[in-house]
């Protein structure tokens, strides 16, 4: 089944008192956030991310995009750790520094030109040999390309669903808990749980 | 009321930590009249203000230090396994309080692997039934496995969720036996000896963070404030770096930093409750109790295997306490080819923890991967938890690189054996049978091991243990350890409510022996 939801429901949850003040103000502030301009990545490599993001998590809201770019250049910024890493990688903004350079260099290895150049089929074909652990160029030597591909989508699948509009893309409302939920009973919705559309 | 003591006091006893394994011995030790100091890296939230239905907001609520996870299976931390602030990680445990069975105790003496523990089950039943009443656990009126108890629990269970209800589908058509589960979460409202009013459960689902209308039985509704009512003093935002020792071989002072400044505070007993990584840790750093060179070595983390798969009915997964259904029919399995058992539960899950699985390990990305999550509504799952066994393979070491406090980073080794392969491979079989039994679509694995255990073990022999079974170390007469790097060996439960009974006990053990220990 491809389930959809009706936009605009989160957005409109958090203007009412189904939401703690301590909810609203997190989620305003997140919906509300500028795009941020990327003090720790280099152009170059903001511009790469952002093509790379595109394909593992295509957007096309037209309520607005998810900077998922920025999140990630705010954390390595602030040199922020999530607690743990894999002990076979890099610190964190190591890896991405060389995974993008490595990503690069597949894209060339594999079809003659840099990742963001390309039609999304061989951008998409350029994923996949990162994903399985396989894709060409030296740099990967220096990253486990497997390793880093899980981290990557991990943390930008992290940015895009804590993200109300990701949110009402699932028809998630679990943020809306003030008025306690009664009905727990499977196929049992209370009034302000969208329902799907199709 | 709360005590405040000078830097110049020598305190009773300083309890570093305050999670399921400092919080209910501080207590005790503060209704004993002992001058008794806590000391807790985190802060002190305030539910309401401080924990937003967002699963982002709460990352607060994790040791996000960085630690490094090697091996072949290597363990997540911070969100996993991990937890800071008052009330440690019982802030965002998901309050399942299953009790141990009596042979969960004794993995060598029946099946000649792994250790026996050093204590009986009946002395931690004892424990079990105390604070399932103090803190408010609510269960079934009658639980199918294990020794009868003494009472039944003190409150009905709580609201069964969508995964629960589907689980006893596909339980009853696959002939397992379910029950509701113990979760110490209030079905109720009730009065807390300390606190107050706490309310009854919302059923917001939200416990794998923090609950912001304190009817989870975390440290900081229960434990904590029956401290502070006994006269404890807390200190929060106090990071221990050092344990010092004077010429007699005791740990005479505790040195933290609170606000950028050192402080150091003198003390008869030190209890350390910091967690299975940075009690051994804090052990390593000062070079000590470690003549048996033991500290960090056992390191174990349960079998964890979860299903996952998406459902014709709405079920939405953020509604309802995560795990209302239990088996325990799988404790020792007739056809097990494995050493110990598991526990089957139901789990409901927020969305970013659930997708974020699905990132790392369903395989799908791009369009295929949206699809996916636009079925979150219609998601559930159901995991084991399960024995692990001690290997030398598995241990936790300090690294050469140090963290953002100047502190060498734990190195933490984990690789499941050929037992945990065994039951896994077991657990997966039934839990799929399980599911599609219960009408499941699109199922899906998530390998994980949790809950960390073990690294600074209890036991009689001194050559082979870090602390005898009170949880005092045989190096340093003054220095006991509290928490879940004591366990001998794994347990198929989850580990919460068994930590809080060995808190008790050594907090009983400690103040009957105190005059013959105060030499």
């Amino acid at each position: 089944m491809d389930y959809h939801y009706p936009a605009g429901t989160v957005r409109a949850l958090l203007q009412t008192d189904d939401v703690t003040e301590a909810t609203r103000q997190t989620l305003t502030e997140r919906l509300e956030k500028p795009r941020r301009q990327p003090t720790f990545f280099q152009p170059d490599e903001a511009e790469l991310l952002t093509c790379i993001i595109d394909r593992l998590l295509p957007q096309d809201n037209p309520a607005g995009r998810i900077d998922i770019v920025g999140v990630i250049d705010e954390r390595l910024t602030g040199n922020q750790s999530d607690g743990w890493r894999y002990d076979s990688m890099p610190a964190d903004r190591d890896a991405y520094r060389l995974g993008l350079k490595a990503t690069d260099e597949s894209a060339v290895a594999l079809y003659g030109a840099p990742f963001c150049e390309l039609p999304t089929e061989q951008q998409d074909e350029v994923l996949n040999a990162i994903q399985a652990g396989t894709p060409p160029g030296i740099t990967w030597q220096q990253v486990p390309a497997d390793r880093f591909f899980e981290e990557l989508f991990a943390e930008t699948v992290g940015a895009y669903y804590s993200h109300p509009l990701g949110q009402e893309e699932i028809g998630y409302v679990g943020m809306a808990d003030v008025p306690t939920w009664q009905r727990t009973k499977l196929n049992d919705l209370e009034a302000r749980e969208p329902r799907p559309i199709n | 009321m709360s005590n405040q003591y000078s830097l110049n006091d020598t305190v009773d006893a300083i309890v570093i930590g305050t999670g399921a394994g400092g919080a209910p011995l501080l207590a005790r030790l503060a209704a004993a009249g002992l001058k008794v100091v806590a000391l807790e890296a985190g802060q002190y939230w305030d539910p309401k203000k401080d924990f937003p239905t967002d699963e982002v907001g709460q990352d607060k609520l994790f040791w996000n230090d960085e630690r490094l996870s090697a091996g072949t299976d290597p363990v997540p931390f911070g969100s996993n396994n991990s937890g800071i602030g008052v009330g440690g990680s019982t802030l965002h445990y998901t309050a399942y309080t299953p009790r141990v069975q009596p042979d969960d105790l004794q993995l060598k003496t029946d099946f000649g692997v792994g250790v026996d523990w050093p204590i009986s089950f009946d002395e931690i039943a004892t424990y079990y039934d105390e604070i399932e009443h103090f803190i408010g656990v609510s269960g079934p009126s009658e639980y199918p496995w294990g020794p009868a108890r003494k009472r039944s629990y003190p409150m009905p269970p709580l609201p069964i969720n969508g995964a629960g209800q589907l689980m006893e589908r596909g339980c009853e058509a696959v002939g397992i036996k379910t029950s509701l589960a113990a979760n110490a979460a209030l079905s109720a409202g009730r009065h807390q000896e300390g606190l107050g009013h706490r309310a009854a459960c919302a059923n917001r689902g939200f416990c794998q963070a923090g609950c912001n209308v304190g009817a989870k039985s975390s440290m900081d509704v229960t434990y904590i404030p029956l401290a502070l009512s006994k006269g404890a003093e807390l200190r929060s935002e106090c990071y221990v770096t050092q344990l010092v020792k004077n010429s007699s071989g005791r740990i005479s002072e505790v040195v933290y930093l609170q606000n950028g400044q050192e402080k150091r505070q003198k003390c008869n007993y030190v209890f350390l409750c910091a967690g299975a990584i940075e009690t051994p840790r804090l052990l390593m750093l000062n070079q000590l109790a470690n003549s048996s060179g033991q500290v960090g070595r056992n390191f174990m983390a349960h079998t964890g295997l979860q299903i996952w798969g998406e459902f014709d009915e709405d079920i939405r997964p953020y509604k309802g306490i995560p795990g209302s259904v239990i088996s325990e029919d799988t404790h020792r399995p007739d056809d097990a080819d494995f050493a110990g058992g598991y526990l089957l539960q139901s789990i409901g899950v927020m969305p970013v923890t659930y997708l974020q699985q699905m990132a790392r390990q369903r395989g799908l990305w791009g369009e295929a991967f949206k699809q996916a999550a636009r079925a979150y509504n219609h998601v559930a799952g159901i995991n084991i938890l399960g024995d692990c066994l001690p290997y030398d393979f598995n241990y936790m070491e300090l690294s050469d690189e140090k963290d953002g406090r100047g502190i060498p980073k734990p190195r933490v080794h984990f690789t499941n054996g050929e037992n945990e392969h065994r039951m896994t491979a077991h657990a997966d079989k039934i839990m799929r049978q399980i599911w599609e039994a219960a009408g499941a679509k699109n199922i899906w694995a998530y390998q994980r091991n949790a809950h960390i255990i073990g690294t600074c073990r209890m036991g009689h022999d001194g050559g082979a243990n870090v602390v005898n079974a009170d949880g005092q170390s045989f190096d340093v007469p003054n220095l006991f350890i509290s928490d879940n790097s004591t366990f001998p060996s794994a347990l198929a439960v989850n580990p919460a409510l068994t930590i809080m009974a060995l808190s008790l006990r050594t907090a009983d053990q400690f103040l009957a022996n105190r005059n013959r220990l105060n030499v």
